[in-house]
Formats: C-alpha cells, structure tokens, sequence
C-alpha cells in the first residue's frame, strides 16, 4: 500500500479491467433503459407495418433527447442535494462526466 | 479503457464478448415477450395463423429499426458528451 504522497497508488490489472468493464456496463444499462423508456412511449403495440413512420421517428429522436435531459437534470438535483447535505463530503455522482 | 495494457485488452475482450452474447439472450428474450404480447391473443387455433406471423415479422422488423435509430441518437449524445469533456474519459 503506497501513502499519500507517494504517487497514486498504481491500480491492479484486475482492478482496472472491473473499471472499463463497469464503465460498459453503464454504458449499456443505459442504453438499454433509454431504448426501453422510447419504445414503449413511442411505438404504439398495434404493428400494422414493420418500418418507423415518420411521427414515430421524430418521437424516438425527442424522447432520447429528453430522457437524456432527464438524466443531466436528476444528476444535477441529486449533486445539489448531497453538496447541501454533505458540504465537502465530495466525490458525488459522476453520470454527468461520463 | 484506454490505460489498459495488450494483455488486459485481451481479458476485457473476452468479458466483454461473453456479456454481449448475454445481452443478445436478454434482448431475444424481451422481444419475444414483447411480439409475443402485442401480437398474440386468439387460442382458437394451435399454430399462429398469418395473421398474427405478419404481426410477428413486423414487430421484430420495427424493434431493430427503432433500435438503430435511439443508437444513433445515443451515440451522437455519447460524443457530444466526451466533447464537453476533454480532460475526462
């Protein structure tokens, strides 16, 4: 274990192969909520045709738009939230900065 | 993921290959749920009739559009993001 000071303690291979990999996994989790949160709202389950139409096109772009809105949003609340409560217990949620 | 060595690359690929075909399980699975359920509700017969088969092929067929199209979307929002942030990852 290396002290303060004396460099940043050197993160184990191990170690930061979990980091990419729950990187991804944010990535993907995400991914899979935004789909999931889009195509419920915007695809009616009467499938009458297999292409997007357009109204369902300009529906999925303004629904990824807001749901990402959405998320900048709660992540700035909950950062608010914690830097009142917490003053300087810092660290916080890092969504924002992916 | 940019700090990892070839080797470490390795053991990631390989992670990430074996979630990928759990995801590709997850999705298969949720879609045929969901076409299953949007498409599927008369048992007056044993087998689908063509009816609901077009329904089938159109829900599946819509689900990868829709799927390339919030892609699109989220990787646009991704770059945009990695562009506000230079200095992060």
């Amino acid at each position: 274990m290396s002290m303060f000071g004396l460099g940043r303690p050197q993160p184990s291979s191990a170690e930061k192969i979990a980091a990419a990999e729950q990187e991804m996994d944010l990535i993907t989790d995400m991914f899979n909520k935004l789909q999931q949160a889009c195509m419920k709202k915007c695809i009616p389950r009467e499938y009458r045709e297999g292409e997007i139409n357009k109204a369902e096109g300009v529906c999925i772009d303004r629904c990824a738009s807001k749901f990402f809105d959405v998320q900048m949003k709660v992540s700035e609340l909950l950062q608010a939230e914690a830097a009142a409560k917490g003053g300087a217990a810092g660290g916080g949620f890092g969504i924002g900065g992916m | 993921m940019e700090g990892l060595s070839a080797s470490e690359q390795r053991e990631f690929q390989s992670r990430m290959e074996r979630k990928q075909m759990k995801e590709f399980m997850g999705m298969f699975s949720n879609l045929v749920t969901h076409c299953f359920d949007s498409c599927v509700d008369n048992f007056t017969t044993k087998s689908l009739v063509q009816r609901e088969t077009d329904c089938v092929s159109r829900c599946v067929q819509k689900f990868m559009a829709g799927s390339e199209r919030i892609g699109q979307r989220f990787q646009e929002q991704q770059a945009q993001m990695m562009n506000q942030s230079p200095t992060g990852r």
